[in-house]
């Protein structure tokens, strides 16, 4: 279990850059009626559920889990049996609620132990389970005594916060419990860990294949293609990469403290933020040889890559585009479309963290428009800056209907992948179907009755 | 008879389909028109479940929650936290209703929603839905019964051709419309509570996702009790029938476990014919029903060779079995998420409570599993054909228009079962 005063740390995170604005008490203030978003448990999962040699138990009743499993394509490079596509949980019942739900989370694991032999197992506690006070922590100990395999309980109940917290939270689980367990068979040159990007559609692999090249070894991940034997070894690495999230930046800060490793927070989203990724790795192992096999590969890829734009930026030519995101995207996305020679005029910033505004002001230069309130200017800001594409989230298609203008949801990468070079050429190609495409016209067609 | 068994030897479920009271909660307030579903739970709760029904039905879902924390989970009974909700939503929406639902986690510290509504002066009705009972069809029917004990108001008199209808949860919402359409055409004018057909058809208008955009209006739930028939379909909605029946005594019960395949629609129109508002068969029904004559027999030599399993909602699974078995499918497996009494009744199945381990356990004597998009990669691990049915479908467009209900929707289903079916064959045989 966390001590309240852990939780408050996780929440004040000092590396987190709301500590720097008084207005902004914590990372997730929750506001009834008034809040969007996932719970703590929610965040755990998103960063944990990638290690796919690990079985991972939900102890509560069946929303928890029910709801949540397989919605994300984290990909592995697993044979055989993938335990991020799978589901367990205890679906605890009124009986276990009245009379605990120990007996069952304990048969639950031998269940799974003797069934699927994972090399670890996660045990996730949930608002239900913590509230009625199951001993998750002795359960797992016994269990992981018994099996000679890490058992590990993440305590990061929904009714704690938010999804960065509970994403903090497994940090700090995974920090505590497993990193340090293990040493690996043999420590590479230029060792790395890369924290935060879960290879949702395969973005890890569009540019783990180009640090390979370099010499520099992923030696674990938090927890992309992840493997629970890997990140025990972790503390075994040179350097911490930060990929494009903030919610886990207390692990490396604290990784620092203890193992003396520092850390870089770096985007792969675009082509001169992942040369700039790329760079940024290199130059941290200070290698004069690296460096330059690293300057070598990057003119090679953005050459290549260029080429293959080429088509596209003359397609794109005096295209305008408006941004109706949140977080790190409100950047990110506006980086990757001016790569294609596109002008970003406007983005919004209303779900930004402050960083994340001043990035985005770095991007859009002195005349590109941050939005508050999208809601409310979207429309009147595609007329008066004449742009050609939205690029928002489902609940803005109208308002590109009814501006005849393009429309392009942002959840699209939840289906394939816009990371690295490559990922880029796959969103020119998806960016060129939308503008070609007249179903924006066809359906903004006035009625018959109407005409 | 084949006694229902249950998978109680399991500790846990391992690839679970089955869905929890809240979520069928939900999708009932999403079918009164301008309702706004506040979930009385943690954050997670409601985000889950919209981002679950966002992608099932590619619509905005209006929900917003409570969001109980540590601090408020101990020290408030719920008095602070919906209050504060409601406050915070009417800053920004003037909602019609207020549909307000317990979790697990709310109804295990105790929060008596009953005395806590009671101080708040706007429309609302709240049910208690925890999550560790029950399921997707209960939580659904627990709501649409708070709605109707909470505001319809008691009659004595009837209108004749008055009738309310109670769908399952699973009818999708063209099937809620078609459905509609059918009693219309018997000479009815019909009111279905909840009514996602004209809230969640997936159709393109100005105002999106802020509150339900659609579905009953509350006005006509309120006078819902001079209806002269109400009409139940599915099991879980019999104990909704009752409480309609309890605001007039007056008002005549039809009920129906399922509408899918001839057996089902014949019975229904005999009964219609009987009440006798129109004194002839519409001539469409007659055509469809001639129709799925033809389809029964074009599709029996592809599902006489077919043998399925089913992992669904009981009221759905039902309707969807006895279609096939009626073109002569034959049924190896029916996985349901929860127990239901209708079970035992089935014919040549033995009903498994269960989860999608059970059901792949199944696959030796399975060519055709129906169930939702979870089952697609244990279909495709065992060469499978794999009909998509349920919640969620994640993975195709459309789902809302998907109609198996009555003469028509029948002929849809058994034409694609029975293609899948085909399909899979012609693949296994090269």
């Amino acid at each position: 279990m966390h001590k309240r005063s852990e939780i408050n740390e996780l929440l004040m995170e000092s590396a987190c850059s709301h500590s720097a604005d008084p207005n902004k008490k914590a990372c997730n203030k929750m506001t009834p009626g008034a809040t969007t978003g996932g719970c703590a448990f929610e965040g755990a999962q998103i960063s944990l559920f990638p290690y796919a040699d690990a079985a991972h138990l939900v102890h509560g009743p069946i929303t928890c889990l029910g709801s949540s499993w397989e919605t994300r394509a984290t990909c592995t490079s697993v044979d055989g049996l993938d335990f991020t596509q799978m589901g367990f949980t205890t679906a605890i019942s009124t009986t276990d609620v009245v009379f605990s739900g120990e007996q069952k989370l304990w048969d639950a694991i031998q269940y799974i132990m003797e069934h699927y032999s994972p090399n670890a197992l996660f045990v996730y506690a949930t608002c239900v389970t913590a509230l009625i006070g199951d001993d998750i922590d002795t359960v797992c100990n016994k269990a992981q005594e018994r099996y000679q395999l890490p058992v590990v309980a993440v305590h990061a109940p929904g009714f704690l916060g938010g999804k960065n917290l509970g994403s903090r939270l497994a940090g700090e689980t995974v920090l505590k419990k497993l990193i340090g367990t293990a040493e690996p068979d043999s420590i590479p040159q230029f060792p790395i860990n890369l924290i935060g990007d879960y290879n949702v559609t395969g973005d890890m692999w569009q540019y783990s294949h180009l640090l390979d090249e370099l010499g520099i070894t992923i030696l674990s991940t938090l927890s992309g293609d992840g493997r629970v034997s890997k990140i025990r070894t972790a503390h075994r690495a040179k350097l911490n990469v930060i990929v494009c999230a903030k919610s886990l930046i207390s692990l490396p800060r604290k990784m620092e403290q203890k193992y003396g490793m520092p850390y870089i927070s770096v985007s792969f989203y675009g082509m001169r933020d992942t040369s700039d990724a790329i760079r940024q790795i290199a130059i941290s192992f200070g290698d004069a040889e690296l460096l330059q096999r690293t300057e070598q590969l990057i003119k090679r890829e953005e050459s290549a890559l260029l080429e293959k734009l080429r088509p596209y930026r003359q397609l794109f030519v005096g295209k305008k585009a408006v941004i109706n995101t949140g977080g790190n995207k409100s950047w990110s996305i506006a980086a990757a479309l001016q790569d294609l020679g596109i002008e970003v005029v406007a983005t919004s910033v209303k779900k930004a963290t402050a960083d994340d505004s001043e990035k985005a002001r770095q991007y859009l230069g002195p005349d590109g428009i941050l939005i508050t309130n999208p809601g409310a200017e979207q429309a009147k800001i595609i007329d008066e800056k004449k742009a050609d594409i939205l690029l928002a989230g489902g609940r803005s298609l109208y308002t590109a209907i009814k501006k005849g203008i393009c429309f392009i949801d942002v959840n699209q990468e939840k289906k394939k992948s816009y990371g690295a070079y490559n990922g880029l050429l796959t969103l020119a190609e998806d960016i060129k179907n939308s503008l070609e495409n007249p179903v924006f016209r066809c359906v903004g067609k006035e009625a018959p009755w109407n005409k | 008879m084949e006694q229902v068994t249950t998978a109680a030897r399991k500790p846990l479920q391992v690839n679970p389909f089955k869905l929890s009271q809240p979520m069928g909660a939900t999708l009932a307030w999403l079918g009164v028109n301008r309702c706004m579903p506040l979930m009385h739970g943690a954050l997670g709760c409601a985000s889950f479940t919209k981002v679950f029904y966002t992608r099932h039905f590619c619509e905005p879902i209006a929900i917003q929650t409570t969001a109980v924390d540590d601090i408020t989970a101990v020290l408030d009974g719920g008095d602070y936290s919906i209050a504060e909700a409601i406050t915070n939503i009417c800053k920004k929406v003037t909602p019609a209703l207020i549909g307000l639902n317990s979790t697990g986690l709310t109804e295990t510290k105790g929060d008596d929603l009953c005395r806590v509504t009671q101080q708040i002066d706007i429309p609302l009705v709240y049910a208690n839905t925890p999550d560790y009972e029950g399921g997707l069809e209960s939580g659904w029917a627990l709501t649409a019964k708070a709605l109707i004990e909470q505001l319809v108001s008691a009659q004595s008199t009837t209108v004749a051709k008055k009738m309310v209808l109670l769908p399952h949860v699973s009818l999708q919402p063209i099937e809620v419309e078609k459905i509609k359409d059918f009693l219309g055409d018997f000479g009815f004018e019909v009111y279905a509570i909840p009514d996602l057909s004209t809230s969640l058809d997936g159709y393109l208008g100005e105002k999106q996702g802020a509150l339900s955009g659609g579905g009953i209006e509350v006005d006509d739930i309120r006078t819902l009790a001079d209806a002269a028939w109400v009409m139940s379909v599915g099991e879980s909605m019999l104990k909704c029938a009752t409480a309609l029946q309890a605001k007039n005594p007056n008002m005549q019960h039809l009920h129906f476990d399922h509408l899918n395949g001839l057996h089902a629609t014949d019975a229904l129109v005999e009964k219609l014919l009987a009440i006798g508002l129109v004194s002839q068969p519409p001539a469409k029904v007659v055509r469809w029903r001639q129709r799925l004559q033809d389809a029964l027999i074009d599709s029996h030599f592809s599902l006489g060779q077919t043998k399925i399993t089913v992992a669904l909602e009981p009221d759905h699974g039902i309707g969807i079995v006895q279609a096939l078995q009626e073109a002569g499918a034959r049924c190896s497996g029916f996985i349901s998420s929860v127990k239901a009494q209708h079970l035992a009744t089935m014919e040549n199945v033995t009903p498994l409570v269960g989860d999608m381990e059970d059901m792949e356990a199944l696959h030796p004597t399975t060519d055709l599993f129906i169930s939702n998009f979870h089952a697609e990669r244990i279909a495709h691990r065992h060469g499978k054909a794999l009909m998509l049915r349920g919640f969620p479908n994640w993975e195709q467009v459309g789902n809302t228009l998907k109609n198996d209900v009555l003469y028509e929707g029948s002929c849809y289903l058994l034409f694609e079962s029975a293609n899948l079916a085909t399909e899979q064959r012609a693949k296994a045989d090269h």
